[in-house]
């Protein structure tokens, strides 16, 4: 059994060892504050950081937010210019529709005016061309005036350098040719009525323009283009033949038709009237 | 402005009467002439603006007259139609060749003729 006094030294002593232990935990857990205590500093340093970042970025929005009222504001004024600049873009674009719809109309007036211009200088020309014939057929009383005229009429105003006029002689009803251009005299001298286009012509009084029943031609009309029945008083008197045409002259045309008739008549007639000039000559007493 | 002196050339009287009307509507002073001889020499005193001349006629072709024409300083500028019966290429040819400005072949179709009367003549 141990003494009291052992017994209380072993006492202290267990008291000291866990007053030690004590105190050592107490400095652990003191470091172990000291450390929490550290942490949460620098999580405060950290968030207090954060919260002064947050308000920038706060602050940030509003003047974002501002600027953005400001553009919406802007962007209805503009929207509202952008409208007015499109009604007034549409109202020109009428009206340059409806110019350019009168400039259409004026060319295609212009056009007309331009067309109708044309025709009148074509109806001129045409009408030039029938007085022409007119005046230099009944301008003479000379025979061979008269043949020289319709020749000139024939080559130039409707454009064969190949033709033959002939007048009837009724005693033994041959067709004679009196003049002549670019043929052959000779192998058209005298041609019987009825024979061939040219006398079909005078037999039947109507003209042969290409246009009618096929005629059996003579061998000397191989390239005969016309031939028109010369009248006076509706009585065939004569003919007028026409062979090629010039190369530039590609058919008839309607004032061809009208100088045809034209010659058919008053060319017979204008011969009539030198003849009756040759007789009344022939009769005066020089 | 004094109105445009134009020369017609041809022996023709058909011809030029047939010209002159058709030009008759137009504000142009007409002359005339019946041979290439006599074109040349009325050119020179009339000194027209404009010619107008057939291809074959007595005393001096067309042909002939341009060239003349073409030689003299005072009627070298004049520009000249031909009017030609035919209206082949050799015989255009040759009408350039002689110094003409332009042709028209007969029977002559006014609007045709006027067309190129107002072209050379800058109207």
């Amino acid at each position: 059994m141990k003494k009291p006094d052992e017994l209380e030294r072993t006492y202290v002593r267990k008291v000291r060892e866990g007053t030690q232990k004590y105190a050592r935990d107490l400095m652990a857990e003191n470091d172990r504050l000291r450390m929490l205590i550290a942490a949460l500093e620098s999580d405060r340093v950290r968030l207090a950081e954060r919260a002064r970042s947050v308000e920038s970025v706060l602050q940030e929005v509003d003047l974002l937010r501002g600027a953005v009222s400001t553009l919406e504001r802007e962007k209805l004024g503009v929207q509202a210019q952008l409208f007015a600049a499109r009604e007034e873009l549409e109202s020109h674009r009428q009206e340059r529709a409806r110019l350019e719809q009168q400039v259409a109309d004026v060319e295609k007036e212009s056009r007309r005016f331009a067309e109708q211009y044309v025709q009148v200088e074509a109806q001129n020309t045409n009408l030039a061309n029938l007085y022409v014939a007119s005046y230099r057929l009944y301008g003479t009383l000379d025979r061979q005036e008269v043949l020289a005229a319709i020749q000139e009429i024939v080559v130039n105003l409707i454009g064969s350098e190949e033709l033959g006029v002939y007048e009837l002689e009724a005693e033994d009803a041959t067709l004679r040719l009196v003049a002549s251009f670019g043929i052959d005299p000779t192998a058209h001298d005298r041609i019987p009525v009825g024979e061939g286009r040219i006398g079909r012509v005078a037999a039947s009084g109507e003209p042969d323009i290409g246009a009618g029943a096929p005629v059996a031609a003579r061998a000397q009309e191989a390239d005969l283009t016309a031939c028109v029945p010369l009248k006076l008083d509706g009585r065939v008197v004569g003919a007028l033949a026409l062979f090629r045409l010039l190369p530039q002259k590609n058919g008839f045309e309607s004032l061809d038709h009208e100088l045809f008739g034209l010659l058919g008549t008053h060319a017979a007639t204008a011969l009539y009237c030198t003849r009756l000039q040759e007789r009344l000559a022939a009769r005066t007493p020089a | 402005m004094a109105n445009k002196k134009i020369l017609l050339v041809d022996d023709s009287n058909t011809i030029l009467m047939v010209e002159k009307m058709i030009l008759a509507s137009e504000p142009y002073h007409l002359v005339t002439a019946g041979n290439g001889a006599q074109a040349v020499e009325r050119a020179a005193a009339e000194r027209p603006d404009l010619i107008l001349m057939d291809v074959v006629m007595p005393t001096m072709d067309g042909f002939a007259a341009c060239r003349a024409l073409r030689a003299r300083d005072e009627t070298r500028a004049i520009p000249v139609i031909m009017v030609t019966t035919r209206g082949e290429a050799d015989k255009v040819e040759l009408g350039f060749e002689s110094g003409c400005s332009e042709y028209v072949t007969k029977p002559i179709n006014g609007p045709e003729l006027l067309a190129k009367i107002r072209n050379l003549l800058g109207e």
